[in-house]
C-alpha cells in the first residue's frame, strides 16, 4: 500500500475533510502536496499561431498531428546540410538539436496556446513607453558590447531566460523544484541554479525601494491553490520586456498525482495595454535537477568581450551582435 | 516564526519516499501508532473532535521525530578569510576602504588548530593566500562548495521536509538538497556544492557530502582540497537558537589524516528575519571583466595586477 493511500485512509478515519479530488496527494497539514520535481516543457505555441485563429482548445487528433509536425520539423533540421538558413541559427544561438531540449508534447491543457488572456491567445500591445524601452535594450545588445552590463541578464546568468519569474517553457533546463513545508515553498529552478524561499501566510513585502532581480515573492493559499504575488523587480529583470513595477501573479494547483496546473498573470500598464495570463500544466518526475552552475562556466562573457576589443582595435563597427532568436 | 522558536519536533507525519529506508521505519512505526491510536479511540467515548484526537495521537509519538531544524541560521565568526586563527590583516583595497577593507582577526574553528596538511602541499595554500584576489573562486562568485557555504557572512535558510532538507543560502543565491531518502546513491557527475546525502543520528543531521568539484577553496587565506574531498557534516540542536555544527574533511591527497571544524550556527531570531537576494556575479564582473572593458586604462583587479586568465 503506498503511504498516500494509507494518509488518505487515515485521514479518512479521523473525519478530516478535504476539498481536493482524492487522487491529490496531500501533506499533514491539510494542503496539497506540491512538493517535487515538474518538468514544465511544452510545444504548445506561447502565443495562438494564426493558423489556429479563433480556436482555443485543440481536439486529441489536432494535437497528434501538430506533435508529429514539429517532431518532423526537428528530425528535418537536425540533418539539415550546414549551407542555409538554420545553420547561420544554429551558430548564433550557439547550439544545435542536439542541445535543445524542448520537449516533445503539447500541454495537457489541450489548448492551442499558453497565453490564455488576451482572449485571442496572443500578446497585448506594447504601450509606447513600452515600445521605447524595448527599443533601447535590443540597441545596446545590437552593439559590440563595451562591458558585461551592455549584454542581456542570460548572457551575464543573472537570470535564466526560462526560470523568470514565471517560469515559461525554454530551450532546455525546464524543471523546477518544490519544496514545501507549512510555512514555505521554495521554488529551485534548474536555469541558473537559482531560488525564491515564499513565505505561505502571506509574508510582508518590502518596501519599494529594495529591488530585487527576481523580485519580492510572498505566497498564500487560496483554497487549494497556492497563489504568490511578485512585486519590487529590478528595472534590468524585464520579463518579456517588462519594467520594475510589473506585478506577477502565479497560481500553483495540483491536478492529480501527476500533473500541477501552473497559471501565471503579468499587469504592468507601463509596458503592456492589457494584463497577460498563461496556463500550462507540469508534469511531475522522477528525474533531478542538475546544478546548472551558469557563471562558473561562463567562458562566452570573456570571449565576447575579447572580441569586442579585436573588432575595435581592427576599426570594425559590428551591428550584429543580437541574437537571430532575439530579432 | 511560528515553529522555529522552541526545539519543535516535525508535524509532518506522511513522508512522499516509498523507498524502504531509515524515514519509512519511522513512518510505519508512525503510521501503526496512528492506527492503533484509532483502533483505541473506537472502542472509547467518542471524542469531542477530531483534531483533539490527532493532537493527542501526535504528542503521543514526538519521541519519534527528529528535531526541526528549519529557520533561519547564520554563522557569526571569521572562518570564511580563514578557519585557522588569524590576526587582522588589511586587503589590497585599503587605500579606498580604509578601516572596512580588513580581514577582521578571529580563533581557528579548526579542532587542534591547525589543518593537517601533507608537509609538502601546504606550500600550494600559502601560494593561493599570496595571490588571493586574482584566485580566490569566492571571490568570483563562484559557489564555494561545502563546508565554506555554510560560513560564509550571510544568513541560509534550513526547510526541512522527510524526503529532502533544503538550504537556502543568501549568498550567491546557491542552494542545495540533502536527500533524506537514497541512501547509497552517487551523484552522476561533480558538481560545486556536491552531493548531499543526509541521515539521523539520533538527534544529529549527519550529511555526506561527496562529488565537490575541486576548484574551490575552504577560505580566503587560499586553504584548498583535491578532488578527493570528502566532507561529513554534523548539525546537532544544542538548544532553541542554536546549532552546533561540524565537518570533517578528508583529502587523502594533501591532509595527512582527517580534520574537523567546530563552529555554533546562531538562529537569526527577529521578526522579520528572511533570506533575501544576493546575486554576486554583478558584483564580480569587475574582477573578472574589467581588463576586457571598452577604454580599459590599465590594471585596476584588487590587488593591482591583470588577471591573465581569470575564469
Amino acid at each position: 500500500m503506498k503511504n498516500s493511500t494509507l494518509a488518505v485512509l487515515v485521514f479518512a478515519l479521523f473525519g478530516i475533510s478535504s476539498t481536493v479530488s482524492a487522487d491529490v496527494p496531500m501533506k499533514s497539514w491539510g494542503k496539497p502536496n506540491l512538493q517535487g520535481n515538474w518538468d514544465f516543457r511544452t510545444i504548445t505555441p506561447f502565443q495562438r499561431p494564426a493558423s489556429f485563429a479563433d480556436k482555443e482548445f485543440l481536439t486529441a487528433d489536432e494535437i497528434e498531428e501538430y506533435e508529429t509536425a514539429v517532431k518532423n520539423s526537428r528530425a528535418a533540421r537536425a540533418t539539415a546540410e550546414f549551407d542555409g538558413e538554420y545553420d547561420q541559427q544554429d551558430l548564433d544561438v550557439g547550439y544545435d538539436q542536439f542541445y535543445l531540449d524542448q520537449g516533445t508534447t503539447m500541454s495537457s491543457t489541450m489548448r492551442t496556446s499558453q497565453l490564455v488572456y488576451p482572449e485571442n491567445g496572443r500578446m497585448p500591445a506594447m504601450t509606447d513607453r513600452g515600445r521605447e524601452t524595448a527599443g533601447y535594450f535590443r540597441a545596446l545588445q545590437r552593439r559590440a558590447p563595451e562591458g558585461p552590463e551592455d549584454r542581456n541578464t542570460y548572457d551575464r546568468c543573472i537570470l535564466g531566460f526560462n526560470a523568470g519569474p514565471p517560469m515559461r517553457s525554454g530551450a532546455y533546463n525546464n524543471m523546477m523544484k518544490l519544496v514545501q513545508t507549512e510555512d514555505y515553498i521554495v521554488i529551485q529552478t534548474e536555469m541558473v541554479n537559482d531560488h525564491r524561499v515564499i513565505p505561505t501566510n502571506g509574508g510582508e513585502a518590502l518596501p519599494s525601494n529594495m529591488r530585487l532581480w527576481k523580485g519580492d515573492s510572498r505566497g498564500e493559499w487560496d483554497g487549494d491553490t497556492f497563489v504568490v504575488t511578485t512585486t519590487n523587480f529590478n528595472h534590468l529583470s524585464r520579463f518579456n520586456g517588462t519594467g520594475e513595477n510589473m506585478t506577477l501573479t502565479e497560481s500553483f494547483t495540483r491536478l492529480d498525482d501527476d500533473r500541477l496546473e501552473y497559471r501565471w498573470t503579468v499587469e504592468d500598464p507601463e509596458i503592456y495595454t492589457d494584463k497577460y495570463t498563461s496556463v500550462v500544466e507540469l508534469q511531475l518526475t522522477d528525474a533531478d535537477l542538475f546544478e546548472y552552475a551558469c557563471h562558473e562556466a561562463n567562458y562566452a562573457m570573456p570571449l565576447m568581450l575579447s572580441g569586442a576589443r579585436k573588432q575595435e582595435a581592427a576599426g570594425i563597427e559590428d551591428d550584429t551582435w543580437l541574437p537571430s532568436w532575439s530579432r | 516564526m511560528s515553529d522555529t522558536n522552541s526545539i519543535t519536533m516535525r508535524d509532518e507525519l506522511l513522508p512522499k519516499s516509498y523507498s524502504f529506508h531509515l524515514a519509512n521505519l519511522v513512518f510505519w512505526k508512525t503510521m501503526s501508532l496512528l492506527l492503533l491510536g484509532v483502533l483505541i479511540t473506537s472502542c472509547s467515548p467518542a471524542p469531542t473532535s477530531p483534531n483533539e484526537t490527532s493532537s493527542e495521537l501526535a504528542s503521543s509519538i514526538e519521541v519519534n521525530e527528529p528535531p526541526d531544524l528549519s529557520g533561519i541560521w547564520q554563522a557569526l565568526n571569521t572562518a570564511h578569510w580563514d578557519v585557522e586563527g588569524h590576526t587582522a590583516r588589511g586587503m589590497p583595497v585599503t587605500n579606498i576602504l580604509g578601516a572596512y577593507g580588513v580581514m577582521q582577526a578571529g580563533t581557528s574553528v579548526v579542532v587542534g588548530d591547525e589543518i593537517p596538511y601533507l608537509p609538502e602541499m601546504r606550500a600550494q595554500q600559502e601560494s593561493n593566500q599570496a595571490d588571493w584576489a586574482n584566485l580566490d573562486p569566492a571571490a568570483k562568485c563562484y559557489i564555494p562548495g561545502i563546508p565554506r557555504q555554510t560560513y560564509m557572512p550571510a544568513p541560509f535558510q534550513i526547510l526541512q521536509t522527510d524526503s529532502e532538507i533544503f538550504i537556502a543560502y543568501q549568498w550567491g543565491s546557491n542552494s542545495r538538497s540533502i536527500f533524506m531518502d537514497r541512501p547509497g546513491t552517487s551523484a552522476p557527475i561533480p558538481s560545486w556544492m556536491g552531493y548531499s546525502l543526509g541521515r539521523w543520528e539520533g538527534d544529529t543531521l549527519v550529511v555526506d557530502v561527496s562529488s565537490q568539484m575541486s576548484d574551490t577553496w575552504f577560505d580566503a587565506a587560499g586553504n584548498y582540497h583535491s578532488d578527493e574531498l570528502h566532507v561529513e557534516e554534523r548539525y546537532s540542536l544544542i538548544d532553541d537558537n542554536h546549532i552546533e555544527y561540524e565537518a570533517t574533511i578528508t583529502d587523502p591527497k594533501v591532509f595527512r589524516e582527517p580534520w574537523t571544524i567546530r563552529m555554533p550556527l546562531y538562529r537569526r531570531i527577529e521578526n522579520d528575519a528572511r533570506i533575501l537576494e544576493f546575486k554576486c556575479v554583478e558584483f564580480a564582473e569587475d574582477l573578472l571583466y574589467e581588463h576586457l572593458r571598452k577604454d580599459y586604462e590599465g590594471p585596476r583587479a584588487l590587488d593591482g595586477s591583470i588577471p591573465e586568465n581569470p575564469v
